[in-house]
C-alpha cells in the first residue's frame, strides 16, 4: 500500500468513525425526545471495566464464552460491554424488540451480534409469548448479567455463572402472571434452539443448534422474591478433542465413544432468594448441574450477597463457591483421565466492594474478589497451568463504570 | 473547632432540616375514578409500579404513569412506598428492560401532566400530593413516611 492509499483508508475510516458517532449521538438524542407517546424507543447499556488478578498461572474469564482471559496486567476485556436495545410496540399486544451488544467473544474479536431479536405478544395483561431470537434465564438474572448497572458487584459471582456461555436460543417461551394474596406468581416455560460456541483451547466447541428447554416459577411478595428453575441442554456435537485422542489414546474412538457429549443431557437445577427492601438488597442462589457425558464433572454451586446503601454509596459483601465431583478414573486411559479432570472446580471467593451513584444513571464500582480454590480446581480459567505452580488460589481486582441511557 | 463541637452543629443543623421535610404536603396514589378500585394496599402499589402486574384486582387493566427524575415528587414516591432511591429504582428498570421483561411506565414532568394521565386513561394510576387531586380521580393509597 502506497502512502497516498494509507491516508486516504485511515481519512475514510475517521469518516465512518465520525458518522457512527455521529448516529449514536442522534440515537441518543431520539431516545431522550421519545420518553412518551412514540412507539419506537432506543435504550442502552454499558460498562467500561479493567480488572486484573495476581497470578500469572492461569487466565481469569467472566464466563466460558470468553476465549482468553485476564493476567497480573490491568485489562478491559472481562467487562467492558456496549448494548443497544430497540423496541418498537405495534400495538398494544404485539412488540418487536431487538438488540445488538459488543463485547469481547468466543472468536477473540469484539464484533457486534445481535443477542436478541423477537416478537413479544400479550393477549391479556397475565400472558406474554416471545417468539425469535431470545435470552434465556437459565438462572435467576442469567438474562441481564451484561446489564451492571442493573446490579450491585462489577460482575455476576463467577463461581456461579461462569458455567453458563448460554446467552440465547432462537424458539418461544411463555410466561404466565397470577396474583396470589398480594403477591404474584409467575410461571415460565422455554424451549429452542441454542445459539453459539464454547471456546475450548484453540478450538471450539459448537453448541449451536442443541435443542434447550427450561421452566421456572416464581413468587414475589412485597421485598422477597424466590425462584425456582429446571433447564437442560442437549448438546449436539462432541467436545473438540479428537485431535487430542487421535494423538494419545491408544483407541482413539473407543476414547471418543466414551467421552462423547453428543445427544447427551445436562439438566440445571437452580434455587433463588432476593430480599429488596429499603438500603437492603440481599440475594442468596444455589445451583446443580448434572452432565448426563463422561467428559465434564457434575457441580453444585452457589453463592450469597449483601449491600446496604448509604446515600450514594453501596457497600456489599459476598460469597459464593462451587464444587465439581470427582468421577472414577482408575481403569480409564491417561488421556481420558486428564480430559475429565480437566472440568474439575473447587473453590470458595470472597468478595468485597462498593458501588457508587455517581450521576444519574451511572456507577462507579470497585471490587475485591479472593478466591481461594484447590490447585485442581481449572475449569473455571482459561489457559490451564502446565507447571504445576498453579495454586489455586488468587485475587481479582475490579473497578467497573457503568451506564445506561 | 473541636470534634465535638463538629458533631453538636452536624446534629443541631440535621434536627432543623428534618421538620422542613416532614410538613411537606402529603404523597397519593390515585386511579382513574371510574376505574370501580376504592383502593389499594402498599403491596399492590409496588406491584403495579414495578411492573409485577399489570392488572388491578377486578381485571381492569393498569395503565401507570410516573414522573421524571427530575421533578423531586418521584424521589419522594418511592422513598415513601419501599424506602428506595431513584438510582435503585432506574437500576431495577434497567433489568427489567435489557431481560425484555417489561417496559417502564410512561414518564410525564408536572402533577398536573399526572392527573391528566390518569383522568384520560380508563386504567390510569399515578402520584401526586394531595391537594393537586381533583373529582376526576380517587385517591386509594395514602404513602405514610
Amino acid at each position: 500500500m502506497s502512502l497516498v492509499q494509507v491516508i486516504e483508508s485511515s481519512r475514510r475510516r475517521t469518516a465512518v468513525r465520525r458518522a457512527g458517532f455521529a448516529l449514536i449521538l442522534a440515537m441518543l438524542t431520539v431516545s431522550a425526545a421519545v420518553e412518551t407517546a412514540s412507539p419506537f424507543s432506543l435504550q442502552g447499556f454499558g460498562t467500561l471495566g479493567l480488572a486484573r488478578t495476581t497470578s500469572d498461572e492461569v487466565e481469569y474469564v467472566r464466563d466460558l464464552s470468553q476465549p482468553s482471559g485476564i493476567r497480573r496486567d490491568w485489562d478491559g476485556r472481562l467487562d467492558s460491554v456496549l448494548g443497544l436495545q430497540a423496541t418498537w410496540q405495534i400495538s398494544p399486544q404485539l412488540s418487536a424488540v431487538v438488540q445488538g451488544m459488543a463485547k469481547y467473544r468466543h472468536d477473540r474479536s469484539y464484533n457486534p451480534e445481535i443477542a436478541w431479536a423477537y416478537l413479544n405478544y400479550e393477549p391479556t395483561p397475565r400472558i406474554s409469548l416471545r417468539l425469535g431470537r431470545l435470552g434465556t434465564e437459565f438462572f435467576m438474572m442469567a438474562d441481564s448479567r451484561w446489564v451492571g448497572y442493573s446490579y450491585l458487584t462489577v460482575r455476576p459471582p463467577g463461581d456461579y455463572f461462569w458455567y453458563l456461555p448460554f446467552y440465547s436460543i432462537h424458539g418461544g417461551d411463555l410466561a404466565y402472571t397470577h396474583a396470589v394474596g398480594d403477591g404474584m406468581v409467575r410461571l415460565k416455560g422455554f424451549y429452542g434452539l441454542s445459539n453459539g460456541h464454547i471456546p475450548l483451547a484453540d478450538q471450539q466447541w459448537e453448541i449451536k443448534g442443541s435443542p434447550m428447554t427450561g421452566v421456572s416459577v416464581e413468587y414475589q411478595l412485597a421485598a422477597w422474591q424466590v425462584r425456582a428453575s429446571y433447564a437442560n441442554i442437549r448438546f449436539k456435537h462432541d467436545l473438540p478433542i479428537a485431535r487430542e485422542l487421535q494423538a494419545y489414546s491408544p483407541d482413539p474412538l473407543a476414547s471418543a465413544s466414551l467421552l462423547s457429549t453428543r445427544d447427551r443431557r445436562t439438566d440445571f437445577y437452580s434455587l433463588g432468594v432476593v430480599y429488596d427492601q429499603g438500603p437492603w438488597q440481599i440475594q442468596f442462589m444455589l445451583n446443580r448441574i448434572e452432565q448426563g457425558n463422561l467428559a465434564l464433572e457434575n457441580s453444585e454451586g452457589g453463592y450469597a450477597l449483601a449491600g446496604y446503601r448509604v446515600g450514594t454509596l453501596t457497600p456489599y459483601l459476598g460469597y459464593s463457591w462451587v464444587r465439581s465431583e470427582r468421577r472414577e478414573t482408575t481403569a480409564r486411559q491417561a488421556i481420558e483421565a486428564r480430559i475429565m479432570a480437566d472440568s474439575h472446580a473447587h473453590q470458595k471467593t470472597g468478595i468485597i466492594g462498593m458501588r457508587w451513584n455517581v450521576a444519574r444513571n451511572m456507577a462507579l464500582k470497585a471490587q475485591w474478589d479472593a478466591i481461594r480454590g484447590d490447585a485442581a480446581s481449572i475449569f473455571p480459567y482459561r489457559h490451564e497451568p502446565a507447571s504445576g505452580r498453579w495454586s489455586g488460589k488468587m485475587d481479582v481486582y475490579s473497578v467497573a463504570f457503568d451506564f445506561i441511557f | 473547632m473541636s470534634i465535638r463541637r463538629l458533631l453538636l452543629l452536624c446534629v443541631v443543623s440535621w434536627l432543623l432540616i428534618l421538620p422542613a421535610a416532614e410538613v411537606r404536603a402529603e404523597l397519593v396514589v390515585v386511579v382513574n375514578a371510574r376505574c370501580g378500585v376504592a383502593a389499594m394496599t402498599r403491596n399492590e402499589v409496588v406491584n403495579i409500579f414495578f411492573g409485577r402486574s399489570r392488572q388491578f384486582f377486578n381485571g381492569v387493566e393498569a395503565q401507570p404513569v410516573d414522573m421524571l427524575d427530575t421533578h423531586p415528587d418521584r424521589a419522594r414516591f418511592y422513598s415513601a412506598l419501599i424506602g428506595k432511591d431513584v438510582s435503585d429504582v432506574n437500576a431495577y428498570w434497567s433489568r427489567q428492560v435489557f431481560s425484555g421483561r417489561a417496559q417502564p411506565p410512561a414518564k410525564v414532568g408536572t402533577p398536573e401532566e399526572v392527573l391528566k394521565w390518569v383522568a384520560s386513561h380508563p386504567g390510569g394510576i399515578g402520584f401526586l400530593e394531595l391537594s393537586k387531586a381533583d373529582a376526576r380521580v380517587r385517591v386509594v393509597h395514602e404513602l405514610s413516611k
